[in-house]
């Protein structure tokens, strides 16, 4: 057998067609590429400022989780405050840091020393000088920042 | 746990000392955990250690209800072993999990007085202290 009648015995006729396909695929996506490549040129001469996005989403997402913990810290925070504020205007000011911690502690305030730590490190609580302690008068305008 | 030279070089008592003189301080300190509400110092008691302040916070209460909080690193505690009656004037309790670097009150006395020029930098430093918590101390009982 011979001539065209072979062709399609063989199936050349559907391997031709396969041919072009897969060249004319080739050339087709060539051209693309060709035609983005100042994109990529673009891109790689703005390296250091993709860099830098890419640096700062990971920034960001760090400072979120940050943030996270600083919220149940003003939480834990917050909760004390009117607890304190109670046991405070009871004793009266200028009072006794170590009696303000006993008193605390006889009213269940779970770990009294680290959470009046942190009253007084979110300046709540501040010394008044003379070895006593005092409420801040401010204590309003800390609770909103 | 023994100290490294590293740990102590950055803290301000010490900031004036020689090399030497760092090393032989630090052969003294030993590093302590100390859990929050954990009592160091107790006001009356013999002064038996010298305590720096490395991590945390912490309170010295005194007579009549005064105290002061300390929240630096490099602060100290138990001035006391070097001064005399040789006795707790505070009660020092840690308000947060830390650490402190100690150092035995006997040891670190004899250091002192064994090496004058230590002793110049150093009780400089402590007086300073002293002078500055004195009128917290009410009308000190012994």
């Amino acid at each position: 057998m011979f001539g065209l009648d072979a062709i399609s015995t063989h199936n050349g006729w559907h391997m031709a067609a396969l041919g072009i396909s897969i060249v004319f695929t080739g050339l087709v996506l060539l051209s693309i590429a060709v035609a983005q490549i100042h994109k990529i040129l673009q891109i790689y001469d703005k390296r250091d400022t993709y860099i830098k996005r890419i640096k700062n989403i990971f920034r960001k997402k760090n400072n979120l989780e940050s943030n996270s913990s600083d919220l149940s810290l003003s939480e834990k925070v917050n909760g004390a405050v009117s607890q304190c504020r109670i046991l405070i205007d009871k004793m009266g000011e200028p009072f006794s840091l170590p009696r303000l911690i006993n008193l605390s502690e006889k009213y269940g305030m779970s770990h009294p020393y680290s959470t009046i730590n942190d009253l007084i490190n979110a300046g709540f609580i501040v010394p008044d000088g003379k070895g006593y302690f005092l409420w801040n008068q401010d204590d309003k305008k800390i609770i909103r920042l | 746990m023994t100290v490294d030279i590293g740990l102590i070089e950055s803290l301000d008592i010490l900031a004036d000392l020689k090399y030497v003189e760092m090393e032989q301080l630090t052969s003294l300190m030993r590093k302590m955990k100390v859990t929050e509400g954990e009592v160091i110092t107790r006001r009356g008691d013999g002064a038996h250690a010298f305590f720096i302040v490395f991590s945390g916070d912490f309170m010295v209460s005194f007579n009549d209800g005064r105290a002061i909080t300390l929240h630096n690193k490099g602060d100290i505690i138990g001035c006391s072993t070097v001064v005399a009656p040789f006795n707790y004037t505070g009660t020092a309790t840690a308000l947060t999990n830390g650490e402190v670097l100690s150092m035995p009150g006997q040891d670190f006395l004899s250091l002192i007085k064994s090496d004058p020029a230590l002793s110049d930098k150093i009780m400089k430093k402590i007086n300073m202290i002293i002078s500055e918590r004195s009128p917290f101390l009410g009308t000190v009982t012994r």
